[in-house]
Protein backbone atom coordinates (compact mmCIF):
# COMPACT_ATOMS: atom_id res chain seq x y z
CA UNK A 1 0.00 0.00 0.00
CA UNK A 2 1.10 3.53 -0.78
CA UNK A 3 0.04 6.72 1.01
CA UNK A 4 -2.63 8.32 -1.24
CA UNK A 5 -1.53 11.80 -0.25
CA UNK A 6 1.97 11.14 -1.64
CA UNK A 7 0.48 10.14 -4.99
CA UNK A 8 -1.92 13.04 -5.02
CA UNK A 9 0.89 15.50 -4.30
CA UNK A 10 2.84 14.29 -7.35
CA UNK A 11 -0.18 14.71 -9.62
CA UNK A 12 -1.17 18.04 -8.07
CA UNK A 13 2.34 19.43 -8.50
CA UNK A 14 2.63 18.42 -12.15
CA UNK A 15 -0.93 18.68 -13.45
CA UNK A 16 -2.72 20.91 -10.95
CA UNK A 17 -5.33 18.30 -10.07
CA UNK A 18 -7.96 19.64 -7.65
CA UNK A 19 -8.51 18.05 -4.24
CA UNK A 20 -10.71 14.98 -4.07
CA UNK A 21 -9.95 13.51 -7.51
CA UNK A 22 -8.34 10.45 -5.92
CA UNK A 23 -10.75 10.06 -3.02
CA UNK A 24 -12.30 6.61 -2.85
CA UNK A 25 -9.24 4.93 -4.39
CA UNK A 26 -6.26 3.13 -2.97
CA UNK A 27 -2.80 2.76 -4.44
CA UNK A 28 -0.36 -0.11 -4.64
CA UNK A 29 3.27 -0.21 -5.57
CA UNK A 30 4.65 -3.21 -7.39
CA UNK A 31 8.22 -3.01 -8.65
CA UNK A 32 8.53 0.42 -10.27
CA UNK A 33 4.81 0.95 -10.93
CA UNK A 34 1.89 2.43 -9.00
CA UNK A 35 -1.57 0.93 -9.50
CA UNK A 36 -4.90 2.52 -8.64
CA UNK A 37 -7.95 0.57 -7.46
CA UNK A 38 -11.35 1.39 -6.00
CA UNK A 39 -10.96 1.39 -2.21
CA UNK A 40 -12.63 -1.94 -1.38
CA UNK A 41 -11.82 -4.75 0.99
CA UNK A 42 -9.69 -7.30 -0.87
CA UNK A 43 -9.94 -11.04 -0.28
CA UNK A 44 -6.63 -12.54 0.79
CA UNK A 45 -5.71 -14.37 -2.40
CA UNK A 46 -2.94 -13.77 -4.89
CA UNK A 47 -3.38 -11.22 -7.67
CA UNK A 48 -1.87 -10.64 -11.09
CA UNK A 49 -2.99 -7.01 -11.22
CA UNK A 50 -4.86 -4.59 -8.95
CA UNK A 51 -6.87 -2.05 -10.91
CA UNK A 52 -5.15 0.13 -13.46
CA UNK A 53 -1.44 0.83 -13.82
CA UNK A 54 -1.29 4.59 -13.37
CA UNK A 55 2.36 5.62 -13.23
CA UNK A 56 5.91 4.44 -13.58
CA UNK A 57 8.61 5.43 -11.09
CA UNK A 58 11.35 3.74 -13.09
CA UNK A 59 12.90 6.98 -14.33
CA UNK A 60 12.88 10.58 -13.20
CA UNK A 61 10.57 12.31 -13.56
CA UNK A 62 7.79 9.79 -12.85
CA UNK A 63 5.64 9.04 -15.89
CA UNK A 64 1.85 8.82 -15.98
CA UNK A 65 0.28 6.09 -18.13
CA UNK A 66 -2.02 6.95 -21.00
CA UNK A 67 -4.82 4.89 -19.49
CA UNK A 68 -4.56 6.80 -16.19
CA UNK A 69 -4.54 10.15 -17.99
CA UNK A 70 -7.64 9.13 -19.94
CA UNK A 71 -9.38 8.71 -16.56
CA UNK A 72 -7.87 11.44 -14.37
CA UNK A 73 -6.20 13.76 -16.92
CA UNK A 74 -9.43 15.60 -17.70
CA UNK A 75 -9.06 17.33 -14.31
CA UNK A 76 -5.60 18.67 -15.18
CA UNK A 77 -5.19 22.44 -15.07
CA UNK A 78 -1.46 22.61 -15.86
CA UNK A 79 0.85 21.09 -18.43
CA UNK A 80 -1.92 20.32 -20.85
CA UNK A 81 -1.63 20.50 -24.64
CA UNK A 82 -4.60 20.94 -26.98
CA UNK A 83 -4.10 19.69 -30.53
CA UNK A 84 -5.90 20.36 -33.79
CA UNK A 85 -6.93 17.46 -35.99
CA UNK A 86 -3.71 17.28 -38.02
CA UNK A 87 -1.57 17.41 -34.88
CA UNK A 88 -3.80 14.84 -33.20
CA UNK A 89 -3.35 12.42 -36.10
CA UNK A 90 0.42 12.68 -35.76
CA UNK A 91 0.22 12.18 -32.04
CA UNK A 92 -2.08 9.15 -32.43
CA UNK A 93 0.33 7.63 -34.93
CA UNK A 94 3.05 7.81 -32.27
CA UNK A 95 5.03 10.57 -33.99
CA UNK A 96 6.94 13.58 -32.65
CA UNK A 97 6.16 17.13 -33.79
CA UNK A 98 7.32 20.68 -33.22
CA UNK A 99 4.76 22.51 -31.16
CA UNK A 100 5.12 25.87 -29.50
CA UNK A 101 3.37 25.83 -26.15
CA UNK A 102 3.83 27.18 -22.65
CA UNK A 103 4.18 23.82 -20.90
CA UNK A 104 7.08 23.03 -18.60
CA UNK A 105 9.37 20.38 -20.07
CA UNK A 106 8.25 16.89 -19.07
CA UNK A 107 5.10 14.79 -19.34
CA UNK A 108 1.90 16.50 -20.47
CA UNK A 109 -1.78 15.66 -20.85
CA UNK A 110 -2.66 15.71 -24.54
CA UNK A 111 -6.20 16.75 -25.49
CA UNK A 112 -8.03 16.73 -28.78
CA UNK A 113 -11.55 18.03 -29.22
CA UNK A 114 -12.11 18.08 -25.47
CA UNK A 115 -11.02 14.47 -24.88
CA UNK A 116 -7.77 13.22 -23.37
CA UNK A 117 -5.80 11.27 -25.98
CA UNK A 118 -3.02 10.31 -23.59
CA UNK A 119 0.49 11.05 -22.46
CA UNK A 120 3.01 13.19 -24.32
CA UNK A 121 6.56 14.26 -23.52
CA UNK A 122 7.29 17.94 -24.08
CA UNK A 123 10.95 18.62 -24.66
CA UNK A 124 12.84 21.39 -26.53
CA UNK A 125 9.73 22.60 -28.30
CA UNK A 126 8.76 19.11 -29.44
CA UNK A 127 5.78 17.01 -28.43
CA UNK A 128 6.78 13.35 -28.42
CA UNK A 129 3.90 10.89 -28.36
CA UNK A 130 4.08 8.42 -25.50
CA UNK A 131 1.13 6.31 -26.63
CA UNK A 132 1.84 2.63 -26.14
CA UNK A 133 2.20 0.83 -29.47
CA UNK A 134 -1.05 -1.09 -29.09
CA UNK A 135 -2.99 2.14 -28.63
CA UNK A 136 -1.60 3.96 -31.66
CA UNK A 137 -4.11 4.56 -34.39
CA UNK A 138 -1.85 3.82 -37.34
CA UNK A 139 -1.13 0.36 -36.04
CA UNK A 140 -4.48 -0.12 -34.30
CA UNK A 141 -5.80 -3.58 -35.10
CA UNK A 142 -9.32 -4.75 -34.53
CA UNK A 143 -10.13 -4.82 -30.86
CA UNK A 144 -9.91 -7.91 -28.74
CA UNK A 145 -13.58 -8.38 -29.37
CA UNK A 146 -15.70 -10.89 -27.52
CA UNK A 147 -17.56 -13.74 -29.09
CA UNK B 1 -21.21 -27.69 -41.40
CA UNK B 2 -22.60 -31.25 -41.61
CA UNK B 3 -21.93 -31.46 -37.91
CA UNK B 4 -24.77 -28.98 -37.36
CA UNK B 5 -27.17 -31.66 -38.65
CA UNK B 6 -27.21 -33.10 -35.13
CA UNK B 7 -29.24 -30.02 -34.14
CA UNK B 8 -31.92 -30.38 -36.84
CA UNK B 9 -34.46 -31.68 -34.33
CA UNK B 10 -33.82 -29.07 -31.64
CA UNK B 11 -33.33 -25.83 -33.57
CA UNK B 12 -36.55 -24.33 -34.97
CA UNK B 13 -36.55 -23.34 -38.66
CA UNK B 14 -33.39 -25.34 -39.08
CA UNK B 15 -32.98 -24.52 -42.78
CA UNK B 16 -32.88 -20.81 -41.98
CA UNK B 17 -30.36 -21.56 -39.24
CA UNK B 18 -28.19 -23.30 -41.84
CA UNK B 19 -28.55 -20.50 -44.36
CA UNK B 20 -27.51 -17.75 -41.98
CA UNK B 21 -24.26 -19.52 -41.09
CA UNK B 22 -22.73 -18.18 -44.29
CA UNK B 23 -23.89 -14.58 -43.66
CA UNK B 24 -21.22 -12.53 -41.89
CA UNK B 25 -22.18 -10.79 -38.66
CA UNK B 26 -22.54 -7.02 -38.43
CA UNK B 27 -20.03 -5.33 -36.15
CA UNK B 28 -21.56 -4.45 -32.79
CA UNK B 29 -20.17 -2.48 -29.90
CA UNK B 30 -21.07 -1.65 -26.32
CA UNK B 31 -21.04 1.94 -25.13
CA UNK B 32 -18.69 2.17 -22.16
CA UNK B 33 -20.29 4.39 -19.57
CA UNK B 34 -17.24 4.05 -17.32
CA UNK B 35 -15.78 6.70 -19.60
CA UNK B 36 -18.56 8.48 -21.45
CA UNK B 37 -22.29 9.10 -21.14
CA UNK B 38 -24.35 7.22 -23.63
CA UNK B 39 -25.95 10.38 -25.05
CA UNK B 40 -22.58 12.09 -25.49
CA UNK B 41 -21.15 9.06 -27.30
CA UNK B 42 -24.14 8.89 -29.65
CA UNK B 43 -23.70 12.59 -30.37
CA UNK B 44 -19.98 12.08 -31.07
CA UNK B 45 -20.80 9.34 -33.59
CA UNK B 46 -23.41 11.52 -35.30
CA UNK B 47 -21.07 14.52 -35.51
CA UNK B 48 -18.24 12.28 -36.70
CA UNK B 49 -20.42 10.91 -39.50
CA UNK B 50 -20.06 7.34 -38.21
CA UNK B 51 -23.18 5.46 -39.16
CA UNK B 52 -24.71 3.26 -36.49
CA UNK B 53 -27.96 1.80 -35.33
CA UNK B 54 -28.99 1.30 -31.71
CA UNK B 55 -29.85 -2.23 -30.64
CA UNK B 56 -33.54 -2.51 -29.91
CA UNK B 57 -33.13 -4.61 -26.79
CA UNK B 58 -30.14 -2.99 -25.05
CA UNK B 59 -29.67 0.74 -24.63
CA UNK B 60 -25.87 0.42 -24.52
CA UNK B 61 -25.51 -1.71 -27.64
CA UNK B 62 -24.94 -0.29 -31.13
CA UNK B 63 -24.51 -1.83 -34.57
CA UNK B 64 -21.82 -0.17 -36.67
CA UNK B 65 -21.45 -0.21 -40.42
CA UNK B 66 -17.73 0.45 -40.08
CA UNK B 67 -15.67 -2.45 -41.42
CA UNK B 68 -12.96 -1.88 -38.82
CA UNK B 69 -14.59 -0.43 -35.71
CA UNK B 70 -11.36 -1.18 -33.81
CA UNK B 71 -9.79 1.65 -35.80
CA UNK B 72 -12.23 4.28 -34.56
CA UNK B 73 -10.90 6.96 -32.23
CA UNK B 74 -13.81 6.16 -29.92
CA UNK B 75 -12.38 2.66 -29.55
CA UNK B 76 -8.90 3.92 -28.73
CA UNK B 77 -10.38 6.33 -26.19
CA UNK B 78 -12.22 3.46 -24.53
CA UNK B 79 -15.64 4.93 -25.27
CA UNK B 80 -16.78 1.74 -27.01
CA UNK B 81 -15.89 -1.93 -26.80
CA UNK B 82 -16.30 -4.23 -29.79
CA UNK B 83 -18.49 -7.01 -28.49
CA UNK B 84 -20.77 -9.46 -30.24
CA UNK B 85 -24.42 -8.65 -29.66
CA UNK B 86 -25.52 -11.75 -27.71
CA UNK B 87 -22.25 -11.67 -25.78
CA UNK B 88 -23.75 -8.65 -24.00
CA UNK B 89 -26.51 -10.86 -22.56
CA UNK B 90 -24.81 -12.81 -19.70
CA UNK B 91 -23.81 -9.75 -17.60
CA UNK B 92 -27.37 -8.41 -17.90
CA UNK B 93 -28.71 -11.73 -16.64
CA UNK B 94 -26.12 -11.72 -13.84
CA UNK B 95 -27.40 -8.27 -12.78
CA UNK B 96 -24.46 -7.06 -10.65
CA UNK B 97 -25.08 -4.00 -8.43
CA UNK B 98 -22.73 -1.20 -7.35
CA UNK B 99 -20.82 -2.17 -4.21
CA UNK B 100 -21.13 -5.94 -4.64
CA UNK B 101 -18.31 -8.43 -4.99
CA UNK B 102 -18.49 -10.33 -8.27
CA UNK B 103 -16.32 -13.14 -9.59
CA UNK B 104 -15.84 -13.57 -13.35
CA UNK B 105 -14.32 -17.02 -13.44
CA UNK B 106 -13.28 -17.17 -17.14
CA UNK B 107 -12.72 -13.49 -17.84
CA UNK B 108 -10.47 -12.92 -20.87
CA UNK B 109 -10.67 -10.92 -23.12
CA UNK B 110 -12.78 -8.91 -20.70
CA UNK B 111 -15.83 -7.72 -22.63
CA UNK B 112 -18.18 -9.15 -20.03
CA UNK B 113 -15.83 -8.24 -17.17
CA UNK B 114 -15.89 -4.58 -18.14
CA UNK B 115 -19.63 -4.69 -18.78
CA UNK B 116 -20.01 -5.96 -15.19
CA UNK B 117 -17.71 -3.17 -13.97
CA UNK B 118 -19.87 -0.67 -15.86
CA UNK B 119 -23.10 -2.06 -14.39
CA UNK B 120 -21.48 -1.66 -10.95
CA UNK B 121 -20.59 1.95 -11.80
CA UNK B 122 -16.94 1.24 -11.04
CA UNK B 123 -17.84 0.50 -7.39
CA UNK B 124 -17.46 -2.71 -5.42
CA UNK B 125 -15.03 -5.32 -6.66
CA UNK B 126 -14.85 -7.48 -9.78
CA UNK B 127 -12.45 -10.40 -9.44
CA UNK B 128 -11.54 -11.31 -13.02
CA UNK B 129 -9.94 -14.73 -13.21
CA UNK B 130 -8.04 -16.03 -16.22
CA UNK B 131 -5.88 -19.13 -15.94
CA UNK B 132 -3.91 -18.54 -19.12
CA UNK B 133 -1.01 -16.10 -18.80
CA UNK B 134 -1.07 -15.38 -22.52
CA UNK B 135 -4.72 -14.31 -22.35
CA UNK B 136 -4.21 -12.05 -19.35
CA UNK B 137 -2.59 -9.29 -21.43
CA UNK B 138 -5.75 -8.84 -23.55
CA UNK B 139 -7.88 -8.83 -20.41
CA UNK B 140 -5.66 -6.27 -18.75
CA UNK B 141 -5.42 -4.11 -21.84
CA UNK B 142 -9.21 -3.99 -22.23
CA UNK B 143 -9.76 -3.20 -18.54
CA UNK B 144 -7.25 -0.36 -18.75
CA UNK B 145 -8.51 1.04 -22.06
CA UNK B 146 -12.07 1.01 -20.73
CA UNK B 147 -11.12 2.65 -17.43
CA UNK B 148 -12.28 -0.16 -15.12
CA UNK B 149 -11.02 0.82 -11.67
CA UNK B 150 -12.77 -1.86 -9.63
CA UNK B 151 -11.25 -4.90 -11.37
CA UNK B 152 -8.52 -7.14 -9.98
CA UNK B 153 -7.08 -9.96 -12.09
CA UNK B 154 -6.25 -13.40 -10.71
CA UNK B 155 -4.74 -16.44 -12.40
CA UNK B 156 -6.15 -19.60 -10.91
CA UNK B 157 -7.51 -22.78 -12.39
CA UNK B 158 -11.14 -21.80 -11.97
CA UNK B 159 -12.01 -25.31 -10.75
CA UNK B 160 -9.81 -24.68 -7.75
CA UNK B 161 -10.47 -21.00 -7.20
CA UNK B 162 -9.75 -20.25 -3.52
CA UNK B 163 -12.55 -19.81 -1.03
CA UNK B 164 -13.81 -16.21 -1.02
CA UNK B 165 -17.22 -14.65 -0.31
CA UNK B 166 -18.93 -13.47 -3.49
CA UNK B 167 -22.39 -12.12 -4.27
CA UNK B 168 -22.43 -13.23 -7.91
CA UNK B 169 -20.38 -15.43 -10.19
CA UNK B 170 -20.21 -15.47 -13.98
CA UNK B 171 -19.02 -18.67 -15.62
CA UNK B 172 -18.63 -17.79 -19.29
CA UNK B 173 -17.03 -21.11 -19.96
CA UNK B 174 -14.52 -22.18 -22.61
CA UNK B 175 -16.61 -24.05 -25.19
CA UNK B 176 -16.66 -25.44 -28.72
CA UNK B 177 -17.80 -21.95 -29.90
CA UNK B 178 -20.27 -23.18 -32.53
CA UNK B 179 -22.18 -19.91 -32.04
CA UNK B 180 -19.19 -18.04 -33.51
CA UNK B 181 -19.38 -19.82 -36.85
CA UNK B 182 -20.64 -16.72 -38.67
CA UNK B 183 -17.29 -15.10 -37.80
CA UNK B 184 -15.19 -18.19 -38.30
CA UNK B 185 -16.82 -20.81 -40.56
CA UNK B 186 -13.93 -23.21 -39.85
CA UNK B 187 -15.33 -23.79 -36.37
CA UNK B 188 -17.72 -26.54 -37.47
CA UNK B 189 -14.89 -28.69 -38.76
CA UNK B 190 -13.25 -28.62 -35.32
CA UNK B 191 -16.38 -29.79 -33.47
CA UNK B 192 -17.03 -33.37 -32.41
CA UNK B 193 -18.97 -35.14 -29.66
CA UNK B 194 -15.63 -36.12 -28.11
CA UNK B 195 -14.50 -32.48 -27.98
CA UNK B 196 -17.79 -31.44 -26.39
CA UNK B 197 -17.48 -34.21 -23.80
CA UNK B 198 -13.94 -33.15 -22.91
CA UNK B 199 -15.05 -29.54 -22.58
CA UNK B 200 -18.05 -30.62 -20.52
CA UNK B 201 -15.75 -32.11 -17.89
CA UNK B 202 -13.99 -28.74 -17.53
CA UNK B 203 -17.25 -26.78 -17.66
CA UNK B 204 -18.84 -28.95 -14.97
CA UNK B 205 -15.80 -28.46 -12.75
CA UNK B 206 -15.98 -24.69 -13.23
CA UNK B 207 -19.71 -24.45 -12.59
CA UNK B 208 -19.55 -26.66 -9.48
CA UNK B 209 -16.81 -24.46 -8.05
CA UNK B 210 -18.80 -21.32 -8.89
CA UNK B 211 -21.86 -22.64 -7.05
CA UNK B 212 -19.68 -23.54 -4.07
CA UNK B 213 -18.20 -20.02 -3.94
CA UNK B 214 -21.47 -18.07 -4.22
CA UNK B 215 -23.12 -17.09 -0.97
CA UNK B 216 -26.55 -18.66 -0.21
CA UNK B 217 -29.08 -16.84 -2.34
CA UNK B 218 -26.25 -15.63 -4.61
CA UNK B 219 -26.60 -15.59 -8.39
CA UNK B 220 -24.53 -17.73 -10.73
CA UNK B 221 -24.77 -17.28 -14.49
CA UNK B 222 -23.46 -20.02 -16.75
CA UNK B 223 -23.01 -19.16 -20.42
CA UNK B 224 -21.39 -20.58 -23.55
CA UNK B 225 -21.41 -19.69 -27.23
CA UNK B 226 -22.22 -23.21 -28.36
CA UNK B 227 -25.35 -25.19 -29.19
CA UNK B 228 -24.04 -28.52 -27.86
CA UNK B 229 -26.39 -29.76 -25.11
CA UNK B 230 -23.43 -31.71 -23.68
CA UNK B 231 -21.81 -28.35 -22.87
CA UNK B 232 -25.02 -26.60 -21.84
CA UNK B 233 -28.06 -28.27 -20.27
CA UNK B 234 -26.11 -31.38 -19.23
CA UNK B 235 -23.56 -29.22 -17.41
CA UNK B 236 -26.23 -27.14 -15.67
CA UNK B 237 -28.12 -30.27 -14.67
CA UNK B 238 -25.07 -31.40 -12.67
CA UNK B 239 -25.53 -28.58 -10.12
CA UNK B 240 -29.31 -28.64 -9.72
CA UNK B 241 -28.94 -30.38 -6.36
CA UNK B 242 -27.38 -27.23 -4.90
CA UNK B 243 -28.90 -24.41 -6.97
CA UNK B 244 -32.22 -23.67 -8.64
CA UNK B 245 -32.80 -22.14 -12.05
CA UNK B 246 -34.53 -18.86 -12.84
CA UNK B 247 -36.02 -17.77 -16.14
CA UNK B 248 -33.65 -16.12 -18.61
CA UNK B 249 -35.36 -13.64 -20.92
CA UNK B 250 -34.72 -10.11 -22.15
CA UNK B 251 -37.47 -8.03 -23.73
CA UNK B 252 -36.79 -7.49 -27.42
CA UNK B 253 -34.46 -10.47 -27.84
CA UNK B 254 -35.96 -13.78 -28.92
CA UNK B 255 -34.83 -16.88 -27.09
CA UNK B 256 -35.74 -20.57 -27.16
CA UNK B 257 -36.16 -22.56 -23.94
CA UNK B 258 -33.44 -24.88 -22.70
CA UNK B 259 -33.76 -28.54 -23.70
CA UNK B 260 -35.40 -31.08 -21.42
CA UNK B 261 -34.47 -34.03 -23.61
CA UNK B 262 -31.39 -34.87 -25.67
CA UNK B 263 -30.67 -37.99 -27.71
CA UNK B 264 -33.33 -39.93 -25.83
CA UNK B 265 -32.13 -38.84 -22.42
CA UNK B 266 -34.75 -37.08 -20.29
CA UNK B 267 -33.37 -34.07 -18.44
CA UNK B 268 -34.74 -31.95 -15.61
CA UNK B 269 -37.87 -30.07 -16.58
CA UNK B 270 -36.42 -27.01 -14.84
CA UNK B 271 -33.88 -26.66 -17.67
CA UNK B 272 -36.48 -25.06 -19.89
CA UNK B 273 -35.84 -21.86 -17.87
CA UNK B 274 -32.43 -21.55 -19.60
CA UNK B 275 -32.22 -19.54 -22.83
CA UNK B 276 -30.87 -20.60 -26.22
CA UNK B 277 -30.13 -17.74 -28.58
CA UNK B 278 -30.03 -18.74 -32.23
CA UNK B 279 -28.45 -16.65 -35.01
CA UNK B 280 -31.44 -16.70 -37.36
CA UNK B 281 -33.85 -15.46 -34.69
CA UNK B 282 -32.09 -12.19 -33.82
CA UNK B 283 -29.45 -11.94 -36.60
CA UNK B 284 -26.67 -12.48 -34.04
CA UNK B 285 -24.22 -15.18 -33.03
CA UNK B 286 -25.43 -18.13 -30.93
CA UNK B 287 -25.42 -18.33 -27.13
CA UNK B 288 -26.67 -20.35 -24.18
CA UNK B 289 -27.40 -18.69 -20.82
CA UNK B 290 -28.55 -20.14 -17.48
CA UNK B 291 -29.26 -18.18 -14.29
CA UNK B 292 -28.92 -20.14 -11.04
CA UNK B 293 -29.66 -19.20 -7.44
CA UNK B 294 -27.64 -20.98 -4.81
CA UNK B 295 -29.86 -22.74 -2.27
Amino acid sequence: MVDPSDIFELWRARFGLPDGVFSGYRFFRRAQSIWVLRDEKLPRISYETLGLRMMSLKDRPWKPTTCALQVFGKYATRNTVHLDSVQASRFLAGESQHLPCDCEPGYVVVFYSGEVLGCGLYSHGKLISQLPKERRMASCEDGDGDT
Amino acid sequence: MDYAERYREIIPEFDRFQEIQSCPLAATARINELKIDRSRLLERLRVGGISFEQLGWYSHGIRLSSEKPGKLLDYMLGFIHIQEEVSMVPPLILGPLPGERVLDLCASPGGKTTQISQMMKNQGLVVANEPSLSRISALRSNCERLGALNVVITRYDGRQFPEIDVDRVLVDAPCSSEGRARRDPGIWSRCSPKRSQDLAALQTGLLKRAVKLAKPGGVIVYSTCTYAPEENELVVQSVLDSARLEQVALPGLKECPGLTEWQGRILSDELKLCARYYPHQNDTGGFFVARLIKE
